[in-house]
């Protein structure tokens, strides 16, 4: 604090001078910042640009990008594959905070305080430490409808009409991979939370623990209410991660079988790099990014808003 | 604080429901890592013939992990600890660098150039993929490692240079006049008094970044065909592609020992992590 307002009067200060210091001390700054402002621009910005010109294109790879105006637009949203990958994706951003967000916040009241927390801790979060990637991999196998550990569980049990070939059916198959995710995501959610439930004022809850309050009520009336701005960050990135998956859809299905578990990320790959309808592909991801922007804007807001509060 | 006073009331019964339950959850949600490993030990013949409950009869794993090795294990990992390694320092050095000029060296309109760097964190990956396969393609950088360092450098730089900002805005002016007053270059006072400051977030950034670029899938794919340039997951997931249906076992194995570095990490530095995880949440 301190810090930005000496740097503001030094600013203030400084602005003086600049045209009295020589053009060779003037350039010094620059050449600091160049660097990083080159990469950044040659890697992120440049195509970032070219992508949304090549939206309004027709483009195979090989000829030249042809302007098309709003072609691929309207195509869009009369094609069933980008209409069932849309669906698609909208499942998996409501399930993304349904499930990761509710359970990594049962598990944090679930383990706060108690004798051995930290090891829990470690345990849940284990998997988020790992690759979508990886986790991808692994539940594969879990999944296998001939060996997999969820099919073996059933037949065990006595269920075996229960057995599913699970990654081979849609809509199955986007259930069966938000069921990994869900794995991977919660305990980065729960991590939240215990920070979140570190910062409590432990006034209310004394008060509310003398007057003979339940601990049932007490979380339920007190201290998940006063979890709420944690519970909306927890729930926007949720949002802003769940519409964006890719990798662990890519390994476990690569959106099939045919086409029926993609999402917009994975449809966009699909169309620039398997079918190289590139100008198609760039129109999606138009889509994907507006839709990103919008959702991290509120979450960015709330971020901001709980750190003032702080 | 409160935490522990609300346990610390609750009934001793409830105490003990409270254990048994969470321990109950702890190993359920371990499960899949336990029954995985115990299937990456068995040979592939007895992984398609018995049920993915069963124990190994016979100890495979270090074969497994060989076979696994040879097929693109080896080359995945040692490409990874290259883009890790170099990526995340280069990028946390450009971006103090960038830092310091935007912060401390106070260059006209600074928050232009901080949003122009930052600019490049705040859309989907998949704004990049097309132009950037053109451009490695034209340039020749395509399926190249140096092509993958610099775009993980680039990468990574919007995120530091956010970080790094944030820091430099915090260090007292008077150390930086003191060390103009003493004659030293910009350079010097960056070199010699501000990183050695910076320490601690430079090493969170770099294990942040590392762990990302070691976990990255999609970029890999789009840039690299070759073994010789393939990041690990990418070879993970090419062997799991091939080899998934006969060695499911070397696959399991390969994908396990692939993990190994970000969960190793994450276990020797989990106090830092758990910090940096705040800090982390925009990425």
């Amino acid at each position: 604090m301190s810090g930005t307002a000496s740097a503001a009067l030094a600013g203030g200060a400084a602005a003086t001078t600049p045209t009295a210091r020589p053009f060779s001390q003037r350039m010094v700054p620059y050449l600091y910042v160049l660097p990083a402002v080159a990469f950044v621009g040659l890697f992120l910005l440049y195509p970032m640009v070219v992508t949304l010109w090549q939206s309004f294109t027709s483009f195979d790879g090989i000829t030249d990008p042809v302007f098309n105006g709003l072609d691929n637009y309207v195509e869009l949203f009369a094609d069933p594959n980008f209409l069932l990958s849309l669906r698609n994706t909208l499942i998996w951003t409501v399930a993304s905070v349904i499930f990761p967000v509710t359970l990594g916040l049962v598990f944090a009241l679930a383990i706060n305080g108690i004798r051995g927390s930290g090891f829990f801790k470690t345990s849940v979060y284990l998997p988020a430490t790992i690759s979508a990637a990886a986790v991808g991999i692994l539940f594969t196998f879990v999944f296998d409808p001939g060996n997999g550990v969820i099919n073996a569980f059933l037949e065990a049990v006595g269920l075996g009409a229960l057995k599913q070939r699970w990654l081979f059916e849609s809509p199955l198959n986007t259930f069966a991979m938000i069921g990994a995710y869900t794995w991977q995501q919660t305990g980065l959610n729960m991590m939240l939370f215990l920070v979140g439930l570190q910062g409590l004022p432990t006034e209310p809850l004394e008060a509310a623990k003398l007057d003979g309050c339940s601990p049932w009520r007490l979380t339920r009336q007190i201290v998940i209410p006063m979890l709420a701005p944690y519970i909306v960050i927890a729930t926007l990135l949720a949002v802003v991660n769940g519409f964006k998956v890719f990798d662990l859809i890519w390994v476990m299905t690569q959106g099939g079988p045919s086409r029926s578990s993609e999402t917009l990320a994975v449809t966009m790959y699909r169309e620039a790099f398997i079918l190289f309808r590139l100008g198609y592909s760039a129109a999606i991801a138009v889509i994907i990014s507006i839709a990103a922007i919008a959702f991290s804007y509120f979450y960015m807001r709330s971020v901001v808003r709980q750190e003032t509060q702080i | 604080m409160s935490a522990a006073a609300m346990a610390g009331d609750r009934p001793r019964v409830g105490r003990e429901v409270a254990f048994i339950g969470a321990l109950a959850l702890t190993v359920f949600w371990l499960l899949p890592l336990v029954l995985l490993a115990m299937n990456a030990s068995k040979t592939p013949e007895e992984f398609l013939l018995t049920s993915g409950l069963e124990p190994p009869t016979t100890f495979n794993l270090f074969d497994n992990v060989a076979r696994a090795w040879a097929k693109g294990l080896s080359s995945g990992m040692v490409n990874s600890l290259i883009y890790g390694a170099v990526g995340s320092v280069g990028a946390v050095l450009l971006s103090a660098l960038a830092a310091y000029g935007i912060v401390r060296l106070r260059i006209p309109r600074g928050l232009f150039w901080f949003l122009l760097i930052y600019s490049g964190t705040v859309f989907p990956f998949q704004m990049y993929l097309i132009p950037l396969f053109n451009l490695y393609l034209d340039t020749g950088m395509y399926d190249t490692r140096f092509g993958m360092i610099a775009f993980y450098i680039a990468i990574c730089i919007p995120f530091c240079t956010f970080v790094l900002r944030g820091f430099f805005l915090t260090v007292p002016w008077q150390i930086q006049e003191a060390a103009a007053l003493d004659g030293a270059s910009s350079w010097r006072t960056f070199w010699s008094i501000m990183m050695p400051l910076a320490k601690a977030p430079l090493i969170l950034l770099i294990l942040i970044q590392f762990t990302w670029i070691w976990n990255d899938l999609l970029f890999g794919l789009v840039l690299t065909k070759s073994n010789d340039v393939r990041p690990i997951m990418v070879a993970l997931a090419g062997m799991k592609g091939v080899y998934g249906a006969t060695d499911g076992p070397s696959v399991i194995a390969a994908t396990l020992v692939g993990s190994a570095p970000t969960l190793l990490l994450f276990l020797a530095l989990q106090r830092y992590f758990v910090r940096g995880l705040t800090l982390g949440l925009g990425k």
